[in-house]
């Protein structure tokens, strides 16, 4: 016998499509980008990145989408005036269940306070990241106009900015769950199926729809612009580099023991005192002809760290004063590299602290870039 | 006078062992040409005496690197290795054919090796016995 079709409870759609899709995508790039960011290995700042730009899309779809979405998901719709704070907590005090208006089907005044929330921090964290990237690690759309200290500054922010995002997204789904005690209904089931009951006795219009021509218009538009600049921000060399002049007997002379350093990860000071000592150089008679001494101390002295804007410059322009010629006793470098485990420098092919190359792929170019990086496996000993 | 005269034998010596004539028996023939001037009892170099300068524990010199092989390898036709550990080329000339071909080079790396192995610079004698040494591994 089939069961008496009960009449279902009336379903409103809340949540259009556009809006669902947005917070899910939402949730898994935040989720990649906050994993990636605290707990990845630098090499994999690359597709931290990439996340960061997507969800650059993302904020400016949501912007577009509040202005021209379906009526619950535009901003309109739900700004947190005084008036339906107040009366949102007061209804929260006497106990009464939710919703007590007509708005709440949609965000309530703290759920919105919290949306309005969110896109701000994540805007801005987006935004750090990007003047971060291109101060600090010379990339990215401004990495032309952004100097190093800024971009140092603005990774601190960044880095502050997430924590707040961390504490932000812990509320928003305490929130989430608490007003769905409180209503009765899963707003998590809501933002899957973008369907609400109904309360009893109540009868809403249909909302009006998006407005798609206009949501893709400006979507078109906006995307458009970001595009133009982030290529027009990418065609400008890195600010924190500089041209240099090539030199051969440095190449060839500097490079017979060991790899090639590049001039900027030392400071002037260091140089000076390295080329004025080559009879005895790190326990070894590295000594030149006085002329090619001469010519290549004045090289490094032209392009020493001082004259670099580049995050290895600045890094390690403070040296360990026991050991001034010495990059790798820097107290920079040893607090990067303390936590590759000693057998690595010891085996090969990494072979000794001073052999940049073995990890750092870029290590030629001075740049040290991030998704550089790659610890070899330590091979057994090659036989002889 | 005497000298001079043991200088061009040396030179006819070197012109007329070696089939061909090349950079290499030049910086040897410079080599012996200096020897002499430097000790009159000068009678050749000797792969033998080379061996021993090549093996020879000196610690005389800086203490990283106590003889040649420290960084040239036990034997001269294997790769050796800077402290740095950038690898080397074998020193024998029958692996590494470009070696003792470029004067300023010789001249560049008997100064420091020496230097760093031995504490003084190599003698003209020690220079062209290592030589002749390395040109018959
Ligand atoms: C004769 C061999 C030799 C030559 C030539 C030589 N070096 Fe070195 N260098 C060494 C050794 C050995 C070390 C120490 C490596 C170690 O301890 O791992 C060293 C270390 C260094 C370091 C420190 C690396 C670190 O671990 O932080 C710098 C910088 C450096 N050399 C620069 C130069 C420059 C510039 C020149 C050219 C003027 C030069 N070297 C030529 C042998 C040499
Ligand atoms: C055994 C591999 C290894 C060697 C050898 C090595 N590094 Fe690194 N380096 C790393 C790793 C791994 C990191 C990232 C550390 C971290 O987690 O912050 C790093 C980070 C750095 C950074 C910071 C880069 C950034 O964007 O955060 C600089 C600069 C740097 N290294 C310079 C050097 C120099 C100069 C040398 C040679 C004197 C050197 N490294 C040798 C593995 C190595
Ligand atoms: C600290 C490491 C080290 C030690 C010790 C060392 N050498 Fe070398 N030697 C080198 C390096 C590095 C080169 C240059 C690289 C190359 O030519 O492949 C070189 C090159 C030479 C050359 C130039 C060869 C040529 O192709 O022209 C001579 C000659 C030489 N060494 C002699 C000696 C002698 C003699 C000793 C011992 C007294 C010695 N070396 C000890 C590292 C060393």
């Amino acid at each position: 016998m089939p069961a008496p079709k009960l009449p279902s409870t009336p379903t409103l759609r809340v949540w259009d499509l556009p809006t669902r899709l947005y917070h899910w995508i939402q949730v898994v790039l935040v989720a990649l980008a906050l994993g990636l960011g605290f707990f990845a290995p630098e090499w994999l700042l690359n597709q931290h990145v990439v996340i960061g730009f997507a969800l650059v899309g993302l904020i400016l779809f949501r912007l577009v989408w509040g202005f021209f979405g379906s009526y619950y998901s535009r901003f309109s719709s739900f700004v947190p005036t005084p008036g339906r704070l107040r009366a949102h907590f007061s209804g929260i005090l006497n106990k009464q269940s939710a919703p007590a208006g007509g708005h709440e089907l949609g965000h309530n005044p703290v759920g919105a306070l919290m949306v309005f929330g969110l896109i701000f921090v994540l805007g801005a964290i987006t935004i750090t990241g990007i003047v971060t990237l291109g101060g600090v690690e010379n990339w990215g759309p401004l990495a032309g106009f952004v100097d190093f200290s800024t971009g140092d500054r603005a990774r601190a922010v960044h880095l502050a900015l997430a924590y707040v995002l961390v504490v932000m997204i812990v509320a928003h789904i305490a929130g989430v769950f608490a007003e769905s005690q409180r209503s009765r209904t899963s707003l998590v089931r809501a933002m899957v199926t973008g369907d609400k009951e109904l309360p009893k006795g109540r009868t809403f219009g249909q909302p009006d729809g998006a407005k798609k021509g206009a949501a893709l218009v400006s979507l078109a538009g906006l995307g458009g612009l970001a595009g133009v600049l982030f290529y027009l921000g990418v065609q400008v060399p890195a600010s924190g580099f500089i041209q240099m002049a090539e030199m051969d007997d440095f190449k060839s002379e500097c490079s017979d023991c060991h790899e090639l350093y590049h001039p900027s990860l030392l400071p002037e000071e260091s140089w000076t005192l390295m080329m004025a000592g080559l009879e005895d150089h790190f326990g070894e008679d590295a000594s030149l002809s006085q002329d090619t001494t001469l010519a290549i101390g004045t090289y490094l002295e032209r392009y020493a760290s001082e004259a670099w804007d580049s995050e290895a410059a600045n890094r390690l322009r403070v040296v360990d004063p026991e050991k001034p010629m010495q990059i790798s006793a820097s107290p920079f470098w040893k607090e990067n590299h303390a936590q590759i485990p000693e057998e690595v420098f010891k085996t090969r092919p990494v072979r000794g602290t001073g052999n940049c190359k073995a990890c750092h792929g870029d290590a030629e170019s001075g740049r040290f870039d991030d998704s550089k990086i790659s610890i070899p496996e330590p091979t057994p000993e090659r036989e002889s | 006078m005497k000298r001079l005269l043991l200088v061009g034998a040396a030179l006819a010596l070197v012109a007329t062992t070696n089939v061909q004539a090349g950079p290499r028996e030049d910086i040897v023939a410079l080599l012996m040409a200096e020897a002499s001037a430097e000790d009159a009892a000068f009678a050749g170099f000797s792969g033998e005496r080379g061996q021993i300068l090549f093996s020879s524990n000196f610690n005389t010199g800086k203490p990283e690197t106590p003889s040649c092989t420290s960084c040239h390898s036990t034997s001269p036709q294997n790769m050796g290795e800077t402290r740095a550990g950038k690898p080397i080329e074998p020193i024998a000339v029958s692996k590494t054919p470009e070696r003792f071909t470029d004067p300023e080079k010789v001249e560049k790396w008997f100064r420091r090796n020496c230097r760093s192995v031995i504490g003084r610079e190599c003698t003209a004698l020690e220079k062209g016995d290592f030589i002749t040494y390395m040109m018959s591994q």
